[in-house]
């Protein structure tokens, strides 16, 4: 049996778990552990914590996720040129040959659908941006947004786009950016997850999601995202059964704490030490989340801002104002699931239950942050997995149309977190098909290890973008599994340095 | 081990330089140089350079005359440019805006490397393995690897008797022993009173179910196909096959030769049909408009990188692409690979369908398989010695039907009457198989190419025969160019890896960590061994025992090593025991930890087998997640005894599996897991406390207390006993006691909330104990379950 040596327990704390525990300052011990390799970690490393790779202009990041593919002609890019050209077969060289899923690759005719809806230009810090009327309330904040038009992938199906861009390959079995993000950024709040992940409440539920999304793949499951949920408990298992009270509770962890030390004083492994903590941390948690679901305390004017909606739980709103006050809790990794957006047939119904849904939260979002002096620090992102077709699915009338998966272009904006506010980037052909240059003419970008196409935005680079506001160069950010050193985005991604303030 | 390894970890560059000898030590180039250029050079300099491009990966290649200028001069080895580039401030190599550097210590292990001569050697994984004669035991090695470490310690003391019983019955059977199996051993004073109870475990039909669920990860056995809907997918024959198998010992190399292809040897059995499940393992998705040639090559790709991380303990993903950066594996080999998967007739989209063929039909449980085994032999027992029948080579199964058909040429034959009886009930037996997915092929192979960039529509070259990296050895000269010919090479004696990825694997499990700490990698990349020797012995080892794998594991239960304290050591400084100088300790896995409550607790149903179980789940969480066309948006929890099946059983859907499971760190089984991690959160902290089950556990196993012992001390003996396998120490016993104290006085006057404690989970409560009694042994034994006594191996 070993008595217990302070000096001793020092030394011993030096575990493989210490070197990859989590930071509570700047860039995760456990990824600054990694990225310096495990040989050169205690011949490099700075001061433990020494932060990110760069100056983060973001400390947190809110990640709006509209799963399904939200169609771009409905909401962001405007395309008058298609009205003249309604019901008429998409012109063969604009698609070019391009593979399309096999749901529309069997009809007769690919008729150019254009969007039944009203467009306003907003004024922004740049030209303008045109804002569909399904969205009024994003519209308001056009001057805070950054809105990128040339957003493409290659994936073509739900399961693997989504995939795609929430891990940086199609197949399953890699970290989600979530996972990602909190491995690189540590949490520094004692009391609530570093990584919370909320499913809002849509009419239209289709598609699935799956825990890859916010999965931890090969890292350490330490940091796969924690799912705060609207109905049951908030966290899993947060709450002590009937008949059990946070008295009862403080007994049993006092007389738990007492085993483990003995066990630690039996054995001297510092996990038991480590586990003593999650306990106490656990407890807390307890007191900490209910708070912080706890919406009594908010003013009238917050939901005037965030709309009636947000006092029911799971709604899309609700959701928006839980991760706003996550946000002012230190949590810096937050990302809101939105399904529905599959809009294969009877769109304009799907589509504005769906806008109708987040628009006046993600305003409401902005709008908040930026009245909290928070925006400036706060990076928020919007978008799906793909975009959807110019051309009708099944019967087109100019009331109702359906429109396929497109991967070929679609809309994503950010805000906040050091983008630049009120500009738009990256252009669409007449079609809404393909990305264009800045004269209209289709650019075919092919991303490569060292090419960007300047105009065009791949998520690779989406998400080298979002870790560069967080301080976390993409490059460096890696994790070494099966012998080679992982990363989100592959040996691709840029970032996108346009669309940095 | 060379002395060098473990300081240079730790040592900076500069001590290093002055170590008398360090220089002169002769280097050792697959173990200590190829893990740098592997590492920092080969990205540019490796099997996949550029034409023309310098290449470090050979001799040959690195000492060339390049306009006159050698990367490693043949002759003069001072003259290399190699060690003016490492030192160059202006023009360095790596280059200055490398994503990776070389370290000081590298560049002096370069240098030394250089000078010596610059010679090569094979990647060691890539050598097969020899026993290298220096010892001939477990301890032998670990002991001279202890011996010669700086501080020149040996092993560490024993651990007592009573925690090795617990340890070892863990490590074989995922449950602590049996209460009294553990007072037979304590009171045992025979010499071989623990390789007593090592064989009595390993005989226990518990040891399969454990032992199944770390290949399970291994092969990402999952109840529903993964992809889009997830639906459900009829395939847990093969897991109940595993175990049985495990339990038989089946040696491991038909072990691996029925899963990979035993629809293709001679008049394949059920259990080897069964056992080809393997094959169909991979995630599979029929989303909407999915193209069924992406899918083909995407089936193919997890199916080709699997068998890669689970025999051969590499990553081949790279090659999909292009050429290995770091491995010595081509692009084209990868394909060639991959071809002999390219041949089974499974349709590249699954439909949805729970029967995605080609699907059989076999045995729904254990129990079921059990009485299907003796109606077997009670055919070929009343078949044989009947003329014509007897000696046929058609299946047993016809034969009988002639035997008992009333208008056949046997209608008066004397063993007749009793064939149709026996035929009766195989008919009812049938009625009840179940359907399991298996592996066929194809009678025209599917064309395999490389695709370019592993895009699936950018097939490209000529057309390929089924082989193997070369690297790795050739594929025996008889064997055929199919799943059989791929499993006779996996394990053939000459593999290099195959028994070393396996047996390191077994050592991970009964140790906490592997000889090689990257269980799925065992390339230039990955870790190098701890105990090199030793790895190789194990190995051959294997392969000599016959690929016994119970023999292995009880070499490695018996050995000193297994036996040491796991106290930590004042007298050695090796944090993360990579020198084995003290017993394994670990957090135990979420399966144990749920079987280890359900056990004590005396929940634990021990039927074997069957469809996938649900127990408690909180409601919602499928809901929430499912496509609205998903036969898995609903959990519907089972009722009964259903919900105290071990853990194993319970029901795996792949994009959602059970809480407590992924809480614990159980892997998805999207991909395959060689290797769990072992978190600690807070969030386990709230299922340990909170969840239904464990409360229901807890409740019953204070229930057990009540009703076996009569004291309060008697009580709190047994909880410990039970789960500690000893009596609690003064300090346990004082703050469990205070504990209990203090939840009686909380309860004797709050009914209401007795009750409603007591009233978590199905299980009937006995209404005729004191409610405010037994809620505070409640509290008592969820506390000590979910205590390190109880979560940890030590």
């Amino acid at each position: 049996m070993n008595p217990y040596h302070p000096h001793f327990e020092q030394r011993l704390m030096m575990t493989r778990r210490q070197l990859f525990g989590r930071s509570a300052l700047g860039l995760g011990t456990a990824a600054m552990a990694n990225l310096l390799g495990p040989s050169m970690a205690s011949e490099n490393a700075g001061p433990a914590g020494t932060g990110t790779h760069h100056h983060a202009t973001a400390k947190r990041v809110i990640y709006l996720f509209m799963s399904g593919g939200p169609s771009h002609h409905d909401t962001w890019d405007y395309k008058p040129k298609m009205r003249e050209m309604f019901g008429q077969d998409l012109p063969e060289h604009v698609r070019d040959g391009q593979r399309i899923t096999g749901m529309t690759a069997g009809q007769k005719t690919l008729p150019v659908c254009p969007s039944k809806y009203r467009f306003t230009k907003q004024e922004n810090n740049d030209s303008g941006v045109w804002v569909s009327e399904l969205l009024p309330h994003t519209a308001t904040v056009a001057k805070d947004l950054c809105v990128v038009h040339s957003t493409f992938t290659e994936a073509i199906n739900h399961d693997p786009a989504i995939t795609y861009i929430q891990t940086g390959s199609q197949i399953p079995g890699r970290p989600s950016l979530g996972a990602w993000l909190s491995y690189g950024l540590g949490s520094p709040n004692e009391n609530l997850p570093g990584y919370v992940v909320m499913h809002a409440q849509s009419s239209f539920a289709e598609q699935s999601l799956f825990g890859r999304l916010w999965g931890s793949g090969f890292l350490p499951s330490d940091y796969q995202g924690v799912l705060m949920r609207s109905q049951g408990d908030p966290v899993l298992y947060l709450n002590n059964p009937a008949g059990v009270t946070r008295q009862d509770r403080r007994a049993q962890l006092d007389a738990l704490v007492a085993i483990n030390q003995a066990q630690h004083q039996r054995f001297a492994d510092p996990e038991v030490l480590s586990r003593i903590k999650q306990h106490e941390m656990a407890y807390r948690m307890q007191m900490s989340v209910p708070e912080l679901m706890d919406l009594s305390q908010e003013s009238e004017s917050t939901f005037a801002l965030y709309g009636e909606e947000a006092r029911k739980p799971g709604t899309f709103s609700a959701c928006c104002l839980n991760a706003r006050r996550l946000a002012e809790r230190g949590v810096r990794n937050i990302q809101i699931f939105h399904r529905g957006w599959d809009a294969h047939g009877n769109l304009p119904k799907e589509h504005e239950s769906q806008c109708k849904d987040v628009d006046q939260g993600c305003a409401a979002l902005i709008k908040d942050l930026k009245q909290r002096g928070m925006l400036e620090d706060t990076l928020v992102v919007w978008g799906g997995e793909f975009g959807r077709t110019a051309y009708c699915q099944g019967r087109l009338t100019p009331e109702n149309y359906g429109r396929d998966h497109h991967p070929r272009c679609f809309t994503v904006w950010m805000a906040g977190g050091g983008v630049k506010p009120g500009i738009t980037y990256g252009k669409t052909d007449d079609y809404g098909y393909n990305i264009a240059d800045a004269d209209g003419n289709p650019i075919l970008p092919q991303p490569t290890k060292d090419h960007w196409t300047p105009g065009t935005m791949h998520i690779h680079d989406l998400n080298a973008t979002i870790l560069h506001l967080l301080g976390i160069d993409h490059r460096r950010l890696t994790y070494r599994y099966q012998g080679r050193d992982f990363r989100l985005t592959d040996i691709h991604g840029r970032v996108m340095k346009e669309l940095i303030a | 081990m060379s002395p060098s390894c473990f300081s240079l970890i730790l040592a900076p560059a500069t001590i290093l330089a002055t170590i008398p000898g360090f220089a002169a030590d002769p280097i050792d180039f697959s173990r200590e140089i190829l893990p740098i250029l592997s590492n920092k050079c080969f990205a540019c300099h490796g099997p996949d350079a550029k034409k023309n491009e310098l290449r470090l990966d050979s001799r040959e290649a690195a000492t060339a005359d390049r306009d006159g200028v050698h990367a490693i001069h043949p002759q003069d080895p001072t003259e290399s440019e190699i060690l003016v580039r490492i030192h160059d401030r202006e023009d360095p190599m790596p280059p200055a805006d490398a994503e990776k550097q070389l370290t000081e210590v590298e560049r002096l292990m370069l240098d030394r490397w250089v000078r010596q001569g610059g010679d090569y050697a094979k990647h060691w994984a890539f050598v097969p393995p020899v026993k290298s004669g220096k010892h001939d035991s477990i301890d032998g090695f670990i002991s001279q690897a202890l011996t010669q470490h700086s501080t020149g310690a040996g092993f560490a003391g024993e651990a007592d008797r009573a925690t090795l019983a617990r340890r070892v019955a863990f490590t074989l059977t995922g449950l602590p022993p049996d209460p009294d199996q553990l007072a037979h051993f304590l009171a045992d004073k025979s010499e071989d009173a623990y390789e007593s109870l090592v064989d009595l475990l390993l005989s226990s039909p518990r040891y399969g179910e454990h032992q199944a669920r770390y290949w399970l990860d291994a092969v990402r056995y999952g109840d529903t196909h993964g992809l889009h809907l997830d639906n459900r997918r009829g395939i847990y024959p093969y897991r109940d096959w595993v175990v049985r198998a495990l339990n038989e010992n089946l040696p491991l190399d038909t072990f691996i030769t029925w899963q990979l292809a035993g629809d293709l040897l001679p008049a394949p059995t059920m259990a080897q049909q069964v056992a080809t499940g393997f094959v169909r393992m991979n995630p599979t998705t029929s989303e909407g408009g999915v193209l069924p040639e992406e899918f083909q090559a995407k089936n193919n790709f997890d199916r080709t990188e699997t068998l890669g991380t689970v025999f051969l303990g590499m990553t081949l993903t790279c090659a999909r692409c292009h050429t290995h950066k770091y491995d010595p594996v081509e692009q084209t080999e990868y394909y060639q690979l991959l071809a002999f998967f390219n041949s089974t007739a499974e349709k590249p989209l699954d439909g949805n369908k729970y029967d995605y063929g080609p699907a059989m039909k076999a045995p729904g449980d254990q129990a079921a398989w059990t009485r299907w085994t003796s109606l077997e032999e009670d055919a070929s027992a009343l078949l044989k010695g009947i003329d014509g029948l007897g000696q046929s080579e058609d299946p047993w199964r016809d034969r009988l039907v002639k035997l008992a058909d009333p208008d056949g040429p046997y209608k008066s034959h004397t063993a007749h009457a009793k064939a149709q009886a026996l035929r009766k009930r195989i008919d009812e037996a049938e009625a009840a198989f179940t359907t399991t997915l298996i592996a066929k092929e194809l009678e025209t192979p599917r064309p395999t190419q490389v695709l370019m960039r592993g895009e699936y529509n950018l097939p490209t070259g000529e057309r390929l025969t089924p082989d193997v990296p070369s690297v790795m050895g050739d594929l025996p000269a008889d064997a055929p160019r199919n799943r059989v010919g791929l499993a006779q090479w996996l394990t053939s004696d000459e593999h290099p890896l195959v028994a070393r990825v396996l047996i390191n694997r077994v050592w991970q499990r009964v140790f906490g960590d592997g000889l090689v700490r990257t269980p799925e990698d065992f390339g230039a990349q990955g870790e190098q061994p701890t105990h090199p020797d030793l790895l190789d012995w194990l190995a051959v080892e294997l392969q000599e025992s016959g690929w016994d794998l119970k023999h292995m594991l009880r070499l490695m239960v018996t050995s000193t090593t297994f036996k040491q304290s796991s106290s930590r050591r004042r007298d050695l400084q090796d944090p993360e025991n990579r020198l084995f100088g003290r017993g394994p300790s670990y957090r135990l896995d979420a399966e144990v930890l749920r079987d280890v409550a359900l056990w004590a607790s005396e929940l634990l149903d021990p039927s074997m087998g069957g469809e996938g179980v649900k127990p408690y789940q909180p409601s919602g969480i499928w809901l929430a997640m499912a496509h609205p066309a998903s036969n898995t948006k609903k959990y519907e929890r089972d009722q009964g005894r259903k919900l105290y099946r071990r853990s194993l059983y319970v029901y795996w859907k792949r994009t959602s599996p059970h809480p407590m499971m992924t809480l614990f760190d159980a892997p998805s089984r999207e991909a395959s897991c060689v290797r769990r991690s072992r978190s600690s959160t807070s969030l386990q902290s709230l299922a340990l406390f909170n969840e239904t089950q464990r409360l229901e556990m807890a409740r019953m196993l204070a229930q057990r207390l009540l009703r076996e012992r009569t004291s309060d001390e008697e009580r709190m003996d047994l909880l410990f006993t039970l789960l500690a396998c000893r009596p609690p120490t003064e300090v346990e016993g004082r703050a469990c006691g205070d504990l209990l104290q203090a939840m009686k006085r909380r309860y004797q006057n709050d009914d209401a909330s007795a009750v409603a404690l007591l009233s978590q989970g199905d299980a009937p409560r006995d209404t005729t104990l004191n409610p405010a009694d037994h809620a505070a042994w409640a509290q008592v034994a969820t506390t000590v379950l979910a205590s390190d006594i109880a979560l940890l191996l030590y």
